[in-house]
């Protein structure tokens, strides 16, 4: 088999390790390539502007080959572009897997066999029988890269990462996308560029939400006078957490380490509801943020519910809170500036 | 006044039916009144679900339960939906969502949703609405069951979900006090394999040439009947309407005079009073005679395996699972009502039911049925235009004239 042959995915909870255990490539099919916008002939206009852009991309042959695409059942919309890819990409085989709203024994039980599904339609791709070894040399290689942007997390919060947060976001990016040894070399190259003292000001802010791989974003945010200390997006820090393997069942530690990590809003517990606000609070906090920014993809329900609830725990404790929608193009982040420079000015 | 507006409406339907005038139609609404009746009744136990929460099994225990759309939709029909959706802009909530999901956090704000004792979520049919269980749990303090919900019946599936209704009782009991009876989960069963077998009945009627159906007989029909499902009055409504369906087609009396173009309806119906209907029957002698939703998709439920028997239902409903799954559904009902169209409202910030219209659409075209997709936010009608629908409407009426029946 060519181990560089690749699988598209597109969601922070999609299984990495045992796509590396079974010797591809993952590839992250990222809504930030300018392509023609075909995907509202299939889906429609209210939906998820990431999933239409990865449907673009799709449609427009923008991707690299691959030999096929994982989707989780994380939301409505990404059950929709499972559809859809099925639909418009029938050279490239997709596979759907059923993803836990909340954590508990059942349901991690639950998420361990439908990773077993998973590892067998990857094998049915042309990937390597798994063992129970292979899947911990896929874990060993999916830890490399989050323990290095861990590193690089902790480097651009100090404010000794060459270029900040900007340049963080661009080693998620490369992190997502990139063969796992190129990526780890290349992520090495950049820790060993670190600043020697630390650099920068601004005000502290938190940022969360879902899909902002734009570096351009986070330039925004520090030239309209924000220093991000600290961030929970899908296409930064949430995807690439470790994964605790140990134990007698390898997938049922990876499906544990999943659904444990931090949540997206979609994910939640059923015995502490609407938690994500109280969460959102104490990372602020943790991080030292003076404020917290949102940023959403528009039309996601898991977000747009939950909303309300992280505002008015922001606003009683006091933290300024601004709340960012967009369509995941440079143009619609470019059009928060004033916002952005408003909300900022606000607490000089 | 949510009380009063149920018992006062429970009440006229039931002297309508007393004095001769009953109608399949009249008794359902009345069982609807009758739900509202106890939900604001001020009397607890009330239990606020997604759309896929097994009634029958929370009707067994004693639970007054009911989805959450309910609340959207009622507000809607009776005409104050408006200043309910206004009170969720000023919460934060995003006018990009669904508007049955907005009206009832907006009633809740505004008090107009009875405190539950605890919560059912689940995870089908959509997103939104098990973000609306968990922030009525939040905001009422209150416990929460999520099921969730698999995509089909393959491997574990049937036996997980079966497991977590059985938590589910355990749950309910000890909300309750009362532990799920054997004996009453035998009979809500039955009831339900009933209700079924009645209403498959009514189904296979209306798809008669021309069908006893009208437009309006069987509008919400088949979701609304999950609510009671397991009780003695499921059983009534379904007969009602089996009854009334075959007496029409033994008569040859057709739901709509001169029934000349048969219409598929898509997902659920535009729920506040809207033209539509009358432009159908008056002016192109068409009528709805099948909705997406008013079909039996499960077998009837072992009384021995209730709670797998629940499981595979809940699988089974057209919105789970992949858009082909949903596309093959809406062709065997196309192809067994030889409808001529479809119409598809799009309800606005519903991810569900519009998001593959593209995808519904390709596969009625494979088997010669056009589908109109409108842009309609079924609940706001606020929003609602009837001139451009009348056009729209127009448009592909005169399309289907033009063209040869798919079942000539």
């Amino acid at each position: 088999m060519n181990e560089k042959r690749r699988i598209g995915y597109t969601c922070a909870y999609t299984p990495l390790a045992l796509i590396h255990a079974a010797g591809f490539s993952p590839y992250r099919i990222l809504p930030d390539v300018d392509c023609a916008d075909r995907a509202g002939q299939v889906l429609h206009d209210n939906l998820c502007p990431h999933v239409k852009r990865v449907l673009d991309r799709a449609m427009a042959g923008s991707v690299p080959e691959l030999a096929g695409a994982v989707f989780m059942n994380s939301c409505d919309a990404m059950r929709r572009l499972a559809d859809a890819w099925a639909a418009v990409r029938r050279d490239v085989p997709a596979a759907l897997v059923d993803l836990p709203v909340v954590v508990n024994d059942r349901t991690v039980s639950f998420f361990r066999d439908e990773l077993e599904r998973c590892a067998g339609i990857l094998q049915s791709w042309g990937g390597v029988i798994m063992s129970d070894a292979s899947i911990a040399e896929g874990v060993g290689t999916h830890n490399r890269i989050a323990e290095r942007l861990e590193r690089l997390r902790a480097l651009a919060r100090e404010g000794r990462l060459p270029g900040g947060f900007p340049a963080l976001q661009e080693a998620y990016n490369l992190a997502s996308t990139a063969p796992p040894e190129e990526a780890i070399a290349r992520l090495d190259h950049i820790e060993s560029s670190a600043l020697a003292a630390p650099s920068g000001d601004g005000i502290p802010v938190f940022v969360f939400g879902n899909v902002l791989p734009e570096p351009e974003a986070f330039t925004l945010f520090e030239d309209a006078g924000a220093r991000v200390v600290g961030e929970d997006l899908c296409t930064g820090s949430r995807l690439f957490a470790r994964i605790d393997a140990a134990g007698p069942d390898p997938l049922r530690a990876i499906a544990s380490s999943l659904l444990g990590r931090t949540a997206c809003a979609r994910t939640f517990d059923a015995e502490h509801p609407g938690g994500l606000a109280e969460t959102v609070v104490t990372r602020a906090r943790e991080f030292g943020a003076r404020a917290v920014i949102a940023y959403t993809a528009k039309f996601c329900d898991p977000y747009i519910a939950r909303m309300p609830a992280v505002r008015d725990a922001l606003r009683t404790e006091g933290i300024p809170f601004l709340a960012l929608e967009g369509d995941c193009t440079l143009r619609s982040i470019g059009q928060h500036r004033t916002r952005l420079e408003a909300f900022i000015e606000m607490m000089r | 006044m949510m009380h009063e507006f149920f018992s006062n409406l429970e009440s006229g339907l039931s002297k309508a039916i007393d004095a001769g005038e009953a109608s399949p139609r009249k008794i359902y609404a009345r069982e609807l009144a009758r739900l509202g009746t106890r939900l604001y009744g001020g009397n607890g136990g009330v239990a606020w679900c997604g759309i896929t929460a097994p009634f029958d099994l929370l009707n067994a225990m004693g639970v007054t339960s009911c989805f959450v759309e309910f609340v959207g939709a009622m507000l809607a029909s009776t005409g104050v939906v408006g200043s309910f959706i206004e009170e969720t802009d000023h919460m934060g909530y995003s006018s990009d969502a669904c508007s049955y999901h907005r009206a009832v956090m907006g009633a809740s704000r505004k008090g107009m949703v009875p405190e539950p004792a605890f919560l059912v979520g689940t995870t089908n049919p959509c997103s939104g609405g098990l973000a609306v269980i968990e922030n009525l749990a939040r905001r009422f303090g209150k416990r929460q069951y999520v099921l969730h919900i698999p995509q089909d019946q393959s491997g574990g599936n049937v036996r997980f979900l079966a497991e977590q209704l059985r938590d589910l009782s355990a749950f309910v009991a000890a909300h309750t006090g009362a532990p799920l009876d054997p004996d009453a989960l035998r009979r809500a069963v039955s009831n339900t394999n009933e209700a079924r077998a009645l209403m498959a009945e009514a189904y296979e009627f209306a798809k008669a040439v021309p069908s006893p159906v009208a437009t309006k007989d069987l509008a919400n029909y088949g979701i609304v009947m999950a609510l009671f499902l397991g009780t003695d009055a499921a059983v009534d409504i379904a007969r009602a309407f089996r009854d009334e369906f075959a007496k029409r087609v033994a008569d040859t009396k057709s739901g709509v005079p001169n029934e000349k173009v048969r219409l598929l309806w898509i997902q659920n119906r535009i729920q506040f009073k809207n033209g539509i209907d009358d432009i159908l029957a008056r002016e192109y002698g068409a009528s709805v005679v099948i909705d997406e939703l008013n079909d039996i998709t499960w077998d009837a439920i072992d009384p021995d395996e209730p709670f797998e028997g629940i499981a595979r239902r809940s699988i089974s409903i057209p919105f789970n699972g992949s858009i082909a799954n949903r596309v093959a559904h809406l062709k065997k009902l196309a192809r067994e009502y030889r409808v001529h169209g479809a119409v598809n409202p799009c309800n606005w910030g519903c991810r569900q039911g519009t998001g593959a219209r593209g995808l519904i659409e390709e596969g009625l075209k494979e088997i010669g049925v056009p589908v109109l997709n409108l842009e309609v936010d079924c609940i706001d009608s606020r929003k609602f235009t009837e001139g451009q629908f009348r056009t729209r409407i127009e448009a592909f009426m005169e399309m289907l004239a033009g063209r040869p029946s798919p079942w000539s």
